[in-house]
């Protein structure tokens, strides 16, 4: 009964807050790109053993952010937050050519998961601010994007420490995520 | 699985290749050397090729050590051979061990799981049994509660009917007390307008008062002004009385006077005649002198005649004129008598008509003043009499004023006593009205107030009626929650007997799975005859290699392409052994094994079509080897997690593994792994475990409702737990609701007693 009413009392009382999770390799920059979200500065990162959860507000919308810890040990406890999540932020490293094929089996595995069918997924080509950094469009067909079905996704080249091309991200994602709604 | 595998494949060729003085390899480290050798061999056949024709003792030396290798390697080949009678041996031992346990295993399998099912059935027998009744208790109470309710509520319908009643007597009474307040109201409104109309009644009556009392100054000051001129016009009677008396003394005077006057006047006129009498005779005498005169002038006249004729008679003429001149003197003498005569008669006459005219004039005065006096006596007995007319009216004015201030007086004092007894009239009309209205308000007040009771007790019993409501609302919710959960029990029973049934179902299964496995038995038993059967076949290849041998011995010269063949045939056995060892595990790599032999027939006949077969195998090989790596890769990583996962909870996963047999089960074995890198990966397990707990108990509950799983699959929780823990967080978000009891949290740690992982 209780939750009965909490969900009456959640759909009288404004919008709930969207969830979103941040994922990628470890060292793509999710810490960062989570705080310059949130705060809008570069942070000093360590490697997240375990996770981050911040409130972020956007045009309006509240959002949920979770930031989990990329390290090979702990991906595999990604799957145990996927339930109710409207969005998936995928980042990549964009110089780091070696293990883009980790991480497109990574995202593969990720979106066959059942819970994560509606989510919505912005892939972030991150550190674009590098000089040997690969082009968005080269690093879709690396992570196999084009071939993706019944998926909302985009790609957007960012770059945490410099503050570029989130703001983008963010409003592609606010929009797409209000003409779901 | 390949690990596995390739754990066993490396483990029985260590064992076969022991004997024959080969290290323990991995198996693509041998492939690679046979490759090498056998290219290594093909390089020689070519040198020996180009070389034939220049010496052929040489060659004949070279095949004769070939020929010796190849008896070496044919005798390898046999210790093969003997190697694989040897496994095949094993495998047999292997294979009944497998099936002695297999079948004990399913003999055990078989009996834990009839006991557990009669203990099962027993305990479901039993649970819905006290379920049906706790149901059936429970419904019992509901409907009790149901039925309280439905009195209730229809008390409280009965109570809210009354209150409506109430209402519209309420209503009603206000309807009525609305009316009575207008009626006073208008009551009071005429009053007013009665009360302004005498107002202005009473006005208009004093304004009429004050102006009747002016009028009444007006008269007293016009009778005072009329006594005065009363008093004057007395004075003036007085005074004209005396001149009265004055006229009529003067009258009598003049009236005497008058008498004297005509007394006077006869004399006079006596005189008069007596002189006009005289006046005749002198008038006479003067007219006989005149005749006397005239005579004497003609006797004159005559002698002067005579004289003229007696011329010289003088003395005579002289005595006539003597006796003339006596004559005339004699008659002026007499003229002046008589003018003398005339002048005092004259004289006389004038004294007495002056006398007359005086008297007259005299007369006519003092005649005039009697007129003038008579007038002003007939004036003034006028002016009298008009004065005593005036008298009389203003006596009559007197009269009147007195009547009309007794009058007004009598008014004022009417209309004051009507005034006073309108006021008190008004008075009491306002102390009535005001009695009337203080009573109305009071009632009012009175009314208001019970009707704000009314009203607060009609709220009273709202709220009540929308508490029982709710009551009653939530207790049918929980009716049918509990006839829900009444339904869904009956499901579950309905379910366990399914599952009763499916494990019936799957005890036949298991029964058949049984006969099956001991048909498969017999096919294996029949694969071993049939591998005896290949054994032999084998053999026979090896004598056709002899024979071909013999025949490459033979025809040396052109048989460069055949050798070569050879080789590959060689090299073809090599995954033989494995693709056995395969088949020997798996009934699914029977079928390949059992074509494989047969194929080796056939590519000794059929060269080309064996190389392209190879050259596929060879591709697939590779493209496998590729696709093993690949997933091994990922094994490695998942066997870490998963063996971090194992460490914590290893009976989950053995629950796991319980649940879905088949042939991820012996992945699921834990193998050899690093142990600094389990360490390490124990060491940051460790580290994301606190994070997540600390995250947990520190966190929103929002955020912390998605933690619970992350929390129950590192604390390696029950699906019991883990629910038990959402409901909490639930109870903890929400408002309302009951606290869960905790339930789930004893049952599975007996149920599955955890074992220590390592």
């Amino acid at each position: 009964m209780g939750g009965f009413f909490s969900s009456i009392f959640s759909s009288l009382f404004g919008t709930r807050e969207m969830r979103i999770l941040i994922l990628g390799l470890d060292g793509a920059g999710k810490t960062t790109i989570l705080y310059r979200l949130q705060v809008g500065e570069v942070v000093t990162t360590i490697p997240t053993i375990g996770f981050n959860v911040e409130t972020v507000t956007y045009k309006n919308l509240k959002f949920q952010v979770w930031d989990l810890g990329g390290q090979t040990s702990i991906r595999p406890y990604w799957r145990c937050y996927y339930s109710n999540t409207d969005a998936v932020i995928y980042v990549v490293d964009s110089c780091d050519r070696d293990r883009i094929g980790i991480s497109k089996s990574e995202l593969v595995a990720m979106l066959e998961e059942e819970e994560l069918r509606k989510a919505i997924l912005v892939v972030f080509a991150n550190k674009q601010d590098m000089e040997q950094a690969m082009t968005p469009s080269e690093m879709a067909n690396a992570l196999g994007l084009p071939a993706l079905k019944d998926r909302k996704w985009q790609i957007f080249k960012t770059s945490a420490t410099k503050g570029t091309g989130l703001d983008e991200a963010m409003e592609w994602l606010v929009e797409t995520l209000k003409s779901r709604q | 699985m390949f690990a596995k595998l390739k754990k066993k494949i490396a483990e029985e060729t260590a064992v076969a290749q022991r004997p024959g003085g080969a290290t323990r390899i991995p198996r693509s480290v041998s492939k690679e050397s046979v490759a090498s050798m056998g290219a290594d061999s093909g390089d020689d056949f070519a040198s020996d090729g180009s070389s034939s024709r220049e010496d052929l003792s040489s060659q004949l030396l070279r095949r004769n050590e070939q020929i010796r290798k190849l008896e070496a390697r044919l005798s390898d080949y046999a210790e093969q051979v003997r190697n694989l009678q040897k496994i095949k041996e094993k495998l047999e031992i292997a294979l009944e061990k497998h099936q002695d346990s297999s079948m004990r295993k399913f003999q055990e399998q078989n009996e834990a799981f009839q006991a557990n099912r009669a203990k099962m059935t027993e305990g479901l027998a039993l649970a819905l049994a006290r379920k049906d009744q706790e149901w059936s208790e429970k419904l019992d109470q509901l409907e009790k509660e149901k039925r309280f309710l439905t009195a209730q509520l229809q008390e409280v319908e009965n109570q809210s009917l009354n209150l409506f009643q109430r209402r519209d007597e309420i209503d009603e009474l206000e309807g009525f007390q609305q009316q009575e307040l207008s009626k006073v109201k208008h009551m009071l409104l005429k009053k007013e307008e009665s009360l302004g109309k005498m107002q202005q009644k009473l006005e208009a009556q004093t304004r009429e008062l004050s102006q009747t009392q002016e009028e009444l100054m007006i008269f007293n000051q016009m009778s005072s002004d009329l006594r005065q001129k009363l008093e004057e016009l007395q004075r003036c009677y007085s005074t004209l009385e005396e001149q009265r008396d004055h006229v009529t003394a003067a009258k009598a005077g003049a009236e005497s006077k008058i008498t004297a006057l005509e007394r006077k006047e006869q004399e006079l006129q006596a005189f008069i005649q007596q002189l006009s009498i005289d006046f005749q005779k002198v008038t006479a005498e003067t007219q006989e002198k005149e005749k006397l005169i005239t005579h004497l002038e003609e006797k004159v006249v005559s002698l002067e005649r005579r004289l003229e004729q007696n011329l010289s008679g003088e003395e005579y003429v002289q005595e006539l004129l003597k006796e003339k001149a006596v004559a005339e003197q004699n008659l002026e003498d007499t003229r002046q008598q008589l003018l003398a005569a005339r002048t005092s008669q004259a004289q006389g006459i004038s004294i007495l008509e002056t006398q007359v005219k005086e008297l007259e004039q005299s007369l006519q005065a003092s005649e005039e003043r009697l007129r003038q006096s008579s007038d002003l006596a007939a004036t003034q007995e006028v002016q009298i009499q008009q004065l005593v007319a005036a008298n009389q009216e203003s006596s009559l004015a007197q009269q009147q004023v007195l009547a009309l201030k007794q009058q007004c007086t009598e008014h004022t004092c009417a209309l004051e006593a009507q005034i006073v007894a309108l006021q008190q009239a008004r008075v009491a009309d306002q102390t009535a009205a005001e009695h009337a209205m203080s009573e109305l308000e009071r009632e009012h007040t009175a009314l208001q107030e019970s009707r704000n009771e009314y009203e607060r007790s009609l709220q009273h019993h709202q709220i009540e009626l929308k508490k029982l409501k709710e009551e009653w609302s939530q207790r049918e919710i929980m009716s049918v929650a509990m006839a829900q959960a009444l339904e869904e029990v009956q499901k579950q029973r309905e379910e366990f007997q399914q599952q009763a049934a499916e494990l019936r179902a799957t005890i036949d299964e298991k029964e058949q799975i049984l006969q099956e496995k001991a048909k498969v038995l017999l096919q294996k038993e029949e694969e071993i005859l049939q591998l005896k059967k290949g054994h032999d076949s084998a053999l026979l290849q090896m004598h056709q290699l002899q024979s071909e041998l013999e025949a490459l011995r033979s025809c040396r010269a052109q048989e460069a392409s055949p050798a070569e063949a050879q080789e590959d045939l060689l090299r073809l056995e090599d995954p033989e052994p494995c693709v056995t060892v395969k088949a020997a595990q798996d009934p699914m790599y029977q079928d390949p094994l059992a074509e494989g032999t047969p194929n080796g027939q056939v590519g000794a006949i059929d060269l080309g079509q064996l190389q392209k077969e190879k050259q596929d195998l060879e591709q697939q090989l590779t493209e496998k080897n590729k696709t093993i790596k690949q997933m091994q890769q990922r094994m490695l990583e998942l066997r870490k997690t998963l063996q971090r996962e194992l460490k914590i909870k290893p009976d989950s996963e053995l629950f796991e593994v319980r649940e879905k047999p088949g042939p991820e089960m012996p992945n699921m074995a834990p193998s050899v792994t690093n142990n600094a890198d389990l360490t390490d990966v124990r060491e940051i397990n460790f580290k994301y475990l606190k994070h997540v707990v600390l995250k947990f108990m520190s966190c929103r509950e929002s955020e912390a409702f998605h933690l619970i799983k992350a929390v129950s699959v590192l604390l390696n929780f029950s699906q019991e737990e883990e629910n038990m823990l959402k409901e909490t967080l639930e109870y903890k978000m929400s408002w309302f609701g009951s606290k869960p009891a905790p339930k789930g949290s004893i049952r599975p740690s007996i149920s599955n007693p955890r074992i220590p992982w390592s």
